[in-house]
């Protein structure tokens, strides 16, 4: 066996998780999970309620620190970072519940992404310099190209938390895209959209890829998981269970026995409908 | 009412900010008047307010905008004017050669002693920072090195000069006071606009989100305690020259908690606010002589009051800056 080889960077993978795991208290959260993410895919990591997706995400972004494993960024160990080293890093994060800023306007909102450009210091700030004046411009300038992106740009005043909820994950997602990161996670990015606004998010998710920023996603709704990724990682009590392209998780019978397993809540799933329409087929 | 404030288009809001700037610039311009126009009483609460009005708004930074609940701020403020005092009649400093001192060395205190708590939750944090008082008044008390007087303080310092003239009187003091004054609101009013102050205002509001962003929120919140205890350090010195005297007793706990509730009944990170709580907490008893032991209870019932019809405080921030 050549060890050396093995040793080299896969090519085009961006971020490697390799036996991660958490426990809180006696629960094992997350255990044993490896997965890759290579450059300019977009990756859905699903599994049923409580199967420790979000762990999963915290765990990237530093907000958990794995007590097992490593997680490699570039081939560079990142584990245990905390989540501004991770932001520096080039990952940015939406969250399950929004986290805007509240009583402040979606403009300040969005500008709060560009924090690690800014080069003002903290006495050109309180005494109001030209060059600092220049970079407020060039910040809202910035913020707004990308508000007007995401067709938010008329609300780009307004404060962004009294916004419909289908804008204000909108304004969290401009909020990491003005970043421009190298990868980017969205925590379900369709929870609480109507219909319209998750089919507009769709083409949302590949608009980001296609600008070149890697997208990894929890997502329950199927019909935006089946249609926007290349690959699925599905995990269930904090294990994988299935890896693969859409086509091959859908006939897994890992996922699904891992979705039938599921309380009846989960009826309304079109994964899970889909299972059943296989099963009785 | 919320939702009307919301759905101003930006134009109004620009012109109302505009509007009370101006509001605010003709009622320093007319508070210049009051040595000419008002009794020596009124020229001395003049000063005092401008002084306190300092205080309170470098509370605010801490509290208001970075929200973190510091009920120990009188601390800096007594740093800067003990070290104003000591260097005054220990060293023979001119008194206004020891602003940038006071000013420096209050706001190394403040990051000094907020790098290790920072990371408390707020009611944790409100605990230590009262107990930073208690130890700031107890060591001034006990005529630390020699150089702090005891319990009874130090006296006799004498005013400012410059180029050889004194200026001593309560006129040229209240002047003196009246323009830091000005300068300390020009520095709020930056302090909103830049990166700095909106990146308090991140963490205050949504601490994890803003660390997701690449804030470094330690970092930033040992930043808000610097900047906030440099200004109230600054007004330590004011408030020196001000009394010719200072001493433990005006640095207490209770003074610490009457800073605290004037953000929170003025109005939180709110300029207007927080003038308006000094106002209500050191002029308005003031009109009242005869009432002026009554103070606390006047501002203890207003409190309670606004707490409780009205908890965004009197003239709350306005949401949003740009």
């Amino acid at each position: 066996m050549n060890t050396a080889v093995s040793q080299q960077p896969d090519a085009g993978v961006l971020l490697e998780l390799d036996g991660i795991g958490i426990s809180f208290g006696g629960l094992r959260a997350v255990d044993d999970l490896s997965f890759k993410i290579r450059r300019g895919e977009i990756v859905g990591l699903i599994g049923p309620n409580g199967a420790g997706k979000t762990t999963v995400f915290n765990m990237i972004t530093g907000v958990y620190r794995p007590t097992d494993g490593r997680i490699r960024w570039h081939g560079r160990d990142i584990t245990g970072l905390a989540p501004h080293r991770i932001a520096e890093a080039g990952i940015r994060r939406t969250f399950q519940t929004i986290r805007l800023f509240q009583d402040m306007t979606v403009l300040e909102n969005v500008i709060a992404g560009q924090h690690l450009k800014m080069r003002q210091s903290w006495w050109q700030g309180l005494l109001n310099t030209p060059a600092q004046r220049r970079e407020e411009r060039e910040l809202v300038e910035h913020a707004m190209e990308v508000l007007q992106k995401l067709d938010l740009a008329d609300v780009a005043h307004e404060i962004a938390t009294s916004l419909p909820y289908g804008a204000q994950r909108r304004v969290e997602m401009a909020r990491t895209l003005v970043a421009k990161p190298e990868l980017i996670i969205l925590d379900e990015p369709a929870a609480g959209l109507n219909e319209q606004e998750s089919a507009g998010l769709n083409d949302t998710i590949r608009a980001i890829r296609d600008a070149g920023i890697t997208v990894i996603l929890v997502e329950h709704d199927m019909s935006v998981v089946m249609n926007v990724t290349d690959n699925i990682v599905v995990i269930n009590f904090g294990k994988k269970i299935a890896e693969g392209k859409p086509a091959e998780i859908r006939s897994n019978p890992l996922v699904i026995e891992a979705y039938l397993g599921q309380d009846d809540e989960e009826e309304d799933d079109p994964l899970l409908n889909a299972v059943h329409d296989q099963v009785n087929a | 009412m919320d939702k009307h404030m919301n759905q101003a288009t930006p134009a109004a809001q620009a012109g109302r900010t505009r509007a009370l700037r101006l509001a605010g610039i003709a009622l320093w311009l007319l508070g210049l008047l009051i040595p000419q126009l008002l009794s020596p009483a009124w020229i001395t609460i003049g000063g005092i307010f401008a002084i306190y009005s300092i205080v309170a708004l470098s509370q605010d930074i801490v509290l208001g905008r970075a929200g973190m609940y510091d009920m120990g701020h009188a601390v800096y403020f007594g740093i800067g004017a003990y070290v104003s005092a000591i260097l005054s009649l220990s060293f023979n400093w001119p008194i206004l050669w020891t602003i940038p001192v006071a000013i420096v060395l209050a706001a190394a205190l403040g990051a000094i002693l907020s790098a290790p708590i920072v990371k408390l939750r707020g009611d944790y944090l409100l605990v230590v920072t009262i107990g930073f008082n208690a130890i700031f008044v107890l060591a001034m008390q006990n005529n630390l090195f020699g150089l702090t007087g005891g319990a009874d303080g130090l006296f006799g310092i004498s005013g400012p000069s410059l180029f050889g003239h004194m200026f001593g009187t309560q006129s040229d003091l209240f002047y003196l006071n009246w323009v830091v004054l000005a300068v300390v609101l020009w520095l709020m009013n930056n302090l909103d606009r830049s990166s700095l102050g909106r990146t308090f205002r991140y963490i205050k509001h949504d601490e994890l989100a803003a660390t997701t962003l690449g804030v470094n929120a330690r970092n930033y919140k040992v930043a808000a305690f610097a900047l906030s205890a440099g200004l109230a350090g600054l007004a330590g010195t004011l408030f020196a020259m001000q009394l010719s005297a200072v001493s433990p007793g005006s640095f207490r706990f209770t003074d610490s908690v009457v800073l605290f509730a004037i953000v929170l009944v003025g109005g939180q990170a709110s300029v207007p606010g927080v003038l308006l709580g000094t106002a209500m907490m050191f002029v308005v008893p003031q009109i009242f002589t005869e009432f002026a032991q009554y103070r606390y209870l006047a501002f203890g019932v207003a409190m309670i009051l606004v707490m409780i019809l009205r908890p965004q405080g009197i003239w709350p921030a306005r949401k949003g800056v740009i």
